[in-house]
């Protein structure tokens, strides 16, 4: 069996739980803690990833991505190669699709910190952004880390997208869900079922970290 | 060292409209039943809030004026709070805590000993008691060298044993700082006890008038109503009522 | 009283509006390899018109279709790409005997108008500037086999790996291509015909097999006499007019 797209969404989970992980903590900075105008309307859209049918998000992502496509035209013109049907844009689409769950355990967490100890900080001489990392990301651990297991289990299951955009392309964006769909197809049930048996307890293991940390907020400390 | 604050601003049940000075060296107290706007006051001397219009001068340095469009942040100001509760950051130890912000680390320990929490120094806030939590806060306070010490119902959350030796603590500290001190409380007792200055405050202003009436008394417990509501106005009447109503359930 | 008559009226209109053989007697379900949709679309439409019977088409790559087939799906009648698949399904006691309903081509197809012009297809994938070619999934689709044939077939098919995009059906690929997504892509020949394909150019592939696609009536279907007369009208002289017109012989 070629373990190849299983070791792809290892390696495209990974990608994206980091870059997602450090991106989504000052976006969630900016819903908890900052008012701005329209900002249910940006919240809601930071959600729709997670509402949409995947097929939809691919649609769109392929019409960005493509070089014709906005994405796609600046990337070939910073970087000299095309995005779609690439590594680095199957690592685009999943910060896409994977994006609201990296925000919600990251809110849920900052919400739970008192703003008296952030204003504390504050007249004890510390600046916003030396609250952040000194305050806030001390005391919202947990929720980093239940949003980074999230990310990652989301983005292993992650199909209809990668699909669309990916290509399927061995080595390099054929990843273990589409693998999987085209040994079905092609009748190759044991292929399919191998790769199955893997995937189904890594998620579990993910799963059953993830309830640890979130039982640990609730009753813990 | 002078503190000099003369602000006003629109709250939901009231204006907030006061003016007072606090000079270097002395506890002003500001006492009144809860939602008077003590809070806010002394938020707005923090800089966690902001006046709809007025000035904040310390030692001729402008914090706030509303009509100059001047707001010194927080962080400039140099001024030592504590809350009544939460102050502590959950994950550091007391040491750490103390050190958050010091102005030089060296005062830690010093500190640290003179309110009785040394043996502590290594524990977390949320295995200590409410008492030692305040102490905990106050050397934080301190330790930044502030140049103001604020401090918000500090003792509300304890019980009444730690709330009188915090008191005492706080008295014997009150000698060896030089800087303004405000300390806002609802309990008259506390604010007789600890005060140099006391201004009584309700529904935003401050009622001055019978200030001298029942804090000459010295105690709380003979604190009456002026025998003769003659040259008081409605709004004075008003106030006046509240403070004793506030009075009567304190006791 | 009278609203609840009304409401089961209009429930039941709504469900016999849907299952369109309550009104028009018989239907077909015809799953239809993806190459062959633009002139599967024209004789359908035809073939609806002059029988009334309602033609549903599924439109997908030879494999998933099989695969589809033999896991029971419903359908009467079955065009594929391929020869193998029919006769696999026959074999498996699953189908009517097959025949032959058309030949197609592959050819390397591409929207670049710098890419047009050259001497010949291999030229095309072989240059440099060529970063991305579209070939359908090589299991699945038999267009897909057949491109990867031709490029064993003159040595390059391990050369080029780096480039290749691997879409799940043939008219895919040429999507991928219309797009540029890719730069060039081993497409039907009826795509090359269609009036997008006249936007860009192509290139014949004399060292891909000819693809010879065979269909077959499904023998669970329900309709049997709906499912004859529409392979009678597939084999018919003036279906083979509409078919050439899209480049199939």
């Amino acid at each position: 069996m070629d373990i190849t797209p299983l070791y792809l969404s290892l390696k495209l989970a990974f990608y994206t739980t980091v870059i997602l992980v450090i991106t989504a903590a000052p976006l969630t900075y900016l819903l908890v803690y900052i008012r701005f105008a329209g900002k249910s309307f940006f919240e809601a859209l930071l959600t729709l990833p997670m509402v949409l049918p995947p097929t939809v998000l691919g649609f769109y992502l392929l019409l960005i991505m493509t070089p014709q496509g906005n994405i796609g035209r600046f990337w070939k013109a910073v970087t000299g190669s095309p995005l779609i049907f690439t590594f680095a844009g199957i690592v685009v689409a999943s910060l896409v699709y994977s994006l609201p769950f990296a925000i919600q355990p990251m809110k849920a967490a900052f919400e739970k910190i008192d703003r008296r100890l952030l204003e504390s900080a504050y007249v004890l001489g510390l600046s916003p952004l030396a609250a952040f990392f000194k305050v806030i990301i001390p005391n919202a651990l947990n929720g980093l880390a239940a949003s980074a297991i999230l990310v990652f289990i989301h983005t292993l299951g992650e199909f209809g997208v990668i699909l669309m955009v990916g290509g399927s392309i061995p080595g390099e964006t054929r990843v273990a869900s589409i693998a999987i769909y085209e040994a079905v197809e092609a009748l190759r049930y044991q292929d399919a079922a191998m790769m199955c048996l893997i995937l189904v307890p890594i998620s579990y293991l993910f799963l059953l970290a993830i309830n640890r940390l979130t039982r640990k907020q609730i009753y813990g400390s | 060292m002078d503190l000099n604050i003369s602000i006003r601003k629109k709250l939901p049940h009231f204006d907030l409209d006061v003016s007072f000075s606090c000079r270097e060296s002395r506890l002003l107290v500001l006492v009144g039943p809860s939602g008077a706007g003590k809070t806010t006051i002394i938020r707005i001397l923090a800089g966690l809030d902001r006046p709809d219009e007025g000035r904040i001068i310390y030692n001729g340095e402008t914090w706030v004026d509303t009509d100059k469009k001047i707001f010194l942040p927080p962080q400039k100001r140099q001024v030592g709070y504590v809350f009544q509760e939460y102050t502590l950051f959950p994950h550091l130890t007391v040491a750490k805590n103390v050190a958050f912000a010091a102005d030089n680390k060296g005062d830690v320990p010093s500190l640290l000993k003179r309110f009785n929490i040394w043996h502590l120094k290594d524990r977390k806030p949320d295995k200590i008691s409410g008492g030692e939590r305040q102490r905990c806060a106050i050397c934080q306070a301190l330790a930044r060298r502030p140049r103001v010490l604020l401090m918000d119902e500090p003792f509300s959350a304890l019980d009444a044993v730690t709330r009188q030796n915090l008191r005492e603590e706080v008295q014997k500290l009150r000698r060896e700082l030089s800087i303004p001190v405000i300390h806002v409380t609802h309990d008259i007792s506390e604010a007789l006890y600890l005060g140099d200055d006391v201004l009584p405050m309700v529904r935003g202003r401050i009622v001055r008038k019978w200030m001298v009436q029942f804090m000459l008394k010295g105690r709380p417990s003979e604190a009456r109503l002026p025998e003769s509501m003659e040259g008081y106005d409605s709004d004075d009447r008003r106030d006046l009522s509240v403070l004793y109503d506030s009075l009567e359930v304190m006791q | 009283m009278r609203r609840f008559i009304t409401t089961i009226s209009i429930i039941l209109f709504i469900i016999t509006g849907f299952s369109a053989s309550a009104f028009a007697g018989e239907k077909l379900l015809v799953a239809v390899a993806a190459n062959f949709i633009l002139p599967s679309e024209e004789l359908t439409k035809i073939f609806q018109d002059r029988t009334g019977i309602v033609t549903e088409v599924t439109y997908t790559s030879t494999g998933k279709l099989y695969g589809q087939i033999v896991n029971g799906a419903p359908y009467d009648v079955f065009l594929s790409a391929d020869e193998k698949r029919p006769d696999l399904l026959e074999k498996q006691g699953l189908s009517d005997k097959p025949f032959v309903y058309a030949t197609g081509q592959v050819v390397v197809w591409t929207a670049e108008q710098t890419l047009c012009g050259a001497t010949d297809w291999q030229s095309v994938v072989k240059n440099p500037r060529v970063l991305k070619i579209a070939i359908a999934n090589t299991e699945s689709a038999p267009y897909g086999t057949a491109s990867m044939i031709a490029l064993q077939r003159v040595g390059l098919w391990n050369a080029l790996s780096e480039k290749y995009v691997f879409p799940q059906t043939i008219a895919q690929a040429f999507q991928y291509a219309e797009t540029k997504s890719a730069d060039v892509g081993f497409c039907a020949y009826s795509s090359a015909l269609s009036d997008k394909g006249k936007k860009g150019c192509f290139y014949t592939v004399p060292e891909a097999p000819t693809i010879v696609q065979s269909a077959c009536i499904l023998k669970r279907t329900e309709n049997r006499s709906a499912a004859e007369k529409y392979v009678e009208f597939i084999r018919s002289h003036e279906a083979q007019k509409i078919k050439e017109k899209y480049g199939y012989r």
